[in-house]
């Protein structure tokens, strides 16, 4: 990393407008396209802070600031347009969490890059709506929390409960939500509204390691850890009322329930395989990056095609895992309210990938071009009328899932045309980090945030009560500003606010 | 070595459990493992402890059973990112073995293919037994830093690790 003083460092970038910044080349070596970070002025401070913190020449430890990332991404090969920081950017390892950036499909030097992905392949956010109100669930909703805990297996070495066999592994692998559809957790509408309807049909199981395999197979139904959760959230605003009719929920109070989840060890495992494969793809091509994390191969070569192939294969293992808690969430609503699910109309609204790359097709200086784009920790925010995006959704524009953190409250977006030409169709994915782990944990105390979010009128299921400290809303950055950031720059459209009333969490 | 019952037995050295050489570091999204020790084989044993301790609360582990790794690299940063995940593949399925201890038997650093061999010590993760700390996702190359000066008695590696 080029280390120059605080001062130096900022003349490298020029901020655009109120929402707008951009990172110049020259800030990291060999940059081929310009960076840009989307923040207003309270998002803006966090990220020179992070910078400023790094500006310590020869001091060991310490890591890469997100600008940094942003603009090594910027020299990856083949990257058209800008590298791209969303409003809730921040350090991560590779791309910045919060990082788009799009690779030219037609350019034979052009790179996949797992690091552009993540190691949680096909993380992402489904919404539940139901016809029930905050007046329904208030009187059993302590139950429902616990009942919901119970359901979904959480935390670290908790273990999937439905039934899965190496076979069984292998067909879910290759069919993604068919595979849940053939077996009866979920219902044919689902599908239509999931990204790539909850398939995607490169997929090859063949191309995937036994470990991450064996790794996967007793994962398949879990929530996991970390910033992962099932929330029971009610409808506290809503923006846009025709596109949120469209979505089926019609006033406030109405009861949702919102799941963040991804692909478990198995794709963590996908994606460390290939990070050790592409180290050596690059040697042999003579590729070079900025950082070591940022291996990558040419989308045509081998290594980045089975990639690719094994990516697929652990975005679909994500949709049956969303898909499973889609159906023990359904089961613990039905038996709390002792109806069906169909009565309760628990409908999923969608299903976003906020980790994940696509071939997708995009104007770039007025000509039109096939895309491999690269979203981590960001939303696909598609327009009005884009053919990709289901019928329901032709006229209001894709929903944008965006989860809060335990405590604050999560949004519903849609996509817009200003999106799709500025970002290629991205927006944020959530709060974004403003604290380190292990700053939350000294400066935190789990009792503290429990207290007050039984003052707010939430109830909580935690499996380790370390992460609460870690996962405090005092540890992320507001996700309100993100999204009014989105908002304001125009790249989506706010639509609904959801707050929480329970929360279940690893 | 197996006991009458079945269960592995062990001696008094292997049941000794080694001083802590580790701590967390600040990273915005993740954890930073810091270890270091009189040697880098050491550094490396004490960075693999310090991703366990980050999964539980590593008091309530006994040893019970132990398990034999082994990891390959061209450079020293790959070995250490194989032998980590390796000792992270140990926990994440069949033997779900979580440790307290682990013995780095063969440290070979020199020459084109570096390797480890390990003797890992510990028991299957058990809920209810073992506290549900945080779930490490994967290694990361992100900031990867080690620093093999034995004769300043410098030796420390930094880790990103994935929450």
């Amino acid at each position: 990393m080029v280390v120059r003083k605080f001062e130096e460092e900022l003349k490298y970038m020029e901020k655009l407008n109120p929402y707008c910044w951009k990172i110049k080349k020259g800030f990291q070596p060999n940059m081929n396209v310009e960076g840009v970070f989307y923040v207003n002025s309270t998002l803006e401070k966090l990220m020179l802070d992070e910078l400023k913190n790094a500006c310590r020449p020869g001091m060991t430890g310490g890591f890469l600031p997100g600008v940094k990332q942003i603009a090594n991404v910027a020299a990856l090969p083949g990257i058209v347009g800008k590298s791209i920081g969303l409003p809730d950017v921040h350090s991560g390892y590779g791309f910045a969490i919060g990082n788009m950036a799009a690779f030219d499909m037609n350019d034979p030097n052009s790179v996949v890059s797992p690091g552009g992905v993540g190691f949680d392949i096909n993380c992402g956010v489904r919404l539940l709506r139901t016809n029930l109100f905050e007046n329904d669930v208030a009187p059993v909703k302590e139950q429902l929390a616990q009942s919901l805990f119970d359901h979904i297996p959480v935390g670290v070495g908790s273990k999937g409960i439905i039934p899965m066999n190496a076979r069984d592994l292998e067909e879910a692998l290759e069919m993604g939500m068919d595979w849940s559809l053939r077996e009866g957790y979920v219902w044919a509408e689902d599908k239509e509204h999931c990204e790539e309807y909850g398939r995607m049909l490169n997929a090859d199981p063949n191309k995937v390691s036994f470990r991450a395999k064996k790794r996967g197979l007793p994962q398949l139904g879990t929530l996991g850890a970390g910033n992962h959760y099932a929330e029971i959230q009610v409808v506290d605003e809503i923006y846009d009322k025709w596109a949120a009719c469209k979505m089926g929920i019609e006033e406030k109070g109405q009861v949702c329930v919102m799941i963040h989840s991804g692909s478990r060890g198995f794709g963590h495992q996908v994606a460390t395989d290939a990070l050790v494969q592409m180290e050596k793809a690059m040697s042999r091509d003579k590729i070079e990056t900025n950082d070591r994390q940022l291996a990558c191969a040419r989308i045509n070569s081998q290594e980045g095609q089975d990639y690719l192939k094994s990516m697929a294969a652990a975005a679909n293992f994500a949709w049956v895992n969303r898909s499973s808690m889609t159906f023990l969430t359904r089961q613990a609503f039905a038996k709390q309210f002792q109806t069906t699910p169909d009565d309760l109309d628990m409908h999923v609204i969608y299903d976003v990938s906020h980790n994940i790359a696509k071939v997708e097709e995009h104007v770039v200086d007025g000509k039109l071009k096939t895309l491999l784009v690269h979203r981590k920790g960001s939303t696909r925010a598609f327009p009005p009328n884009h053919p990709l995006i289901p019928v329901d959704y032709q006229l209001t524009g894709q929903p944008v899932l965006i989860g809060g953190t335990m405590g604050t409250c999560s949004y519903v977006l849609t996509g817009t045309e200003q999106g799709m030409i500025e970002t290629y169709g991205s927006t944020c994915h959530g709060a974004g980090r403003a604290l380190s782990r292990a700053k939350s944990r000294r400066n935190l105390d789990y009792t503290d945030v429990l207290a007050k979010l039984e003052e707010m009128g939430i109830s909580i299921r935690v499996a380790s009560p370390k992460l609460v400290m870690e996962e405090a809303p005092e540890s992320y950055k507001n996700v309100t500003d993100v999204v009014n950031t989105c908002h304001s720059a125009g790249i989506s459209k706010k639509c609904i606010k959801l707050r929480p009333i329970a929360v279940i969490k690893g | 070595m197996a006991g009458g019952d079945g269960t592995e037995v062990f001696s008094e050295e292997e049941l000794k459990l080694p001083p802590c050489k580790y701590e967390y570091l600040d990273h915005t999204a993740d954890v930073q493992l810091h270890a270091w020790g009189d040697s880098l084989k050491e550094a490396f044993e004490q960075c693999g402890i310090a991703m366990y301790g980050y999964m539980t609360e590593l008091e309530t582990v006994e040893i019970k059973q132990s398990a034999i790794i082994e990891a390959e690299g061209h450079d020293l940063e790959s070995l250490l990112y194989k032998f980590l995940d390796e000792l992270l593949f140990l926990f994440s399925c069949e033997p779900y073995l979580i440790c307290s201890k682990v013995t780095i038997t063969e440290f070979k650093t020199d020459g084109e293919e570096l390797r480890i061999k390990c003797k890992c010590y510990g028991e299957e993760f058990t809920l209810g037994k073992h506290p549900q700390g945080t779930e490490v996702k994967a290694i990361t190359y992100s900031a990867m830093q080690i620093i093999n000066e034995p004769e300043k008695g410098k030796c420390e590696v930094f880790v990103i690790i994935d929450i």
